[in-house]
């Protein structure tokens, strides 16, 4: 097996595994979204939406997903600045993710 | 062979760092999920480089570097930041630290050991 066909299956490996948690960090992420459009973002589902996307911008390109990590990155600074007006922006940007990762979470 | 050590709080980037760095170089890896775990291994390890993540929970990368750094047994070890953070601003943050190099995620695992040799001048590897 040539090192990218171990890492090719790898990363397939993982993605397997941690996809589960993905989930858990995307729900968090629509949690955000629904106070958002309420108007009132929660201070602890800020700041645990923060570290999700730091994350998720970090890691989705490893994984295939160069759109992922550009989305989780945009996510990242609007939380970090927690604007109201860039807030707003969460939304569609949370939705523009689960449409990028579908065909990936999908059994 | 060579020696690194990667201090992350994630699995799956300690998981693909490490076989990254084993197959494409045959470098060994070393890991730790904390700075506190992390300083442990070094002390005990003396690793040629350690790669260390910025963002984690109870001792951060920042504060896991400058612990290293006053310390004699593991001061002169190049330390690279491994980072998702890529604004300007975090960047000078992060050099006025001292660091040897700062690589950022997501990184390709099949041109992380070349990144490193080039940051590191290692030019036998």
């Amino acid at each position: 097996m040539t090192s990218q066909e171990q890492i090719d299956a790898l990363l397939a490996e993982l993605w397997e595994r941690n996809r589960p948690l993905l989930e858990e960090r995307l729900t968090v992420l629509d949690r955000a979204v629904v106070e958002v459009n309420a108007g009132a973002l929660n201070e602890a589902t800020r700041i645990e939406a923060l570290d999700i996307t730091h994350k998720l911008a970090g890691t989705l390109g490893i994984f295939g997903s160069q759109r992922g990590t550009e989305l989780a990155r945009e996510m990242e600074k609007i939380l970090g600045q927690a604007e109201v007006s860039a807030l707003a922006h969460l939304p569609g940007l949370v939705a523009d993710l689960r449409e990028t990762l579908k065909s990936r979470l999908s059994p | 062979m060579r020696r690194i050590l990667i201090i992350d709080d994630e699995d799956d980037i300690r998981e693909v760092v490490a076989l990254a760095l084993e197959a494409t170089a045959g470098w060994q890896v070393l890991t730790a999920s904390s700075g506190a775990e992390g300083i442990a291994v070094a002390t005990a390890e003396k690793p040629d480089a350690i790669l260390l993540d910025v963002m984690m929970p109870g001792m951060d990368g920042p504060t896991t570097f400058r612990t290293m750094r006053q310390d004699p047994m593991l001061a002169h070890i190049p330390v690279i930041l491994l980072t998702a953070k890529v604004q300007e601003a975090d960047q000078r943050r992060f050099t006025s630290l001292g660091v040897t190099a700062i690589l950022f995620k997501p990184f390709d695992p099949m041109t992380l050991a070349k990144q490193i040799s080039e940051s590191l001048g290692w030019k036998d590897d």
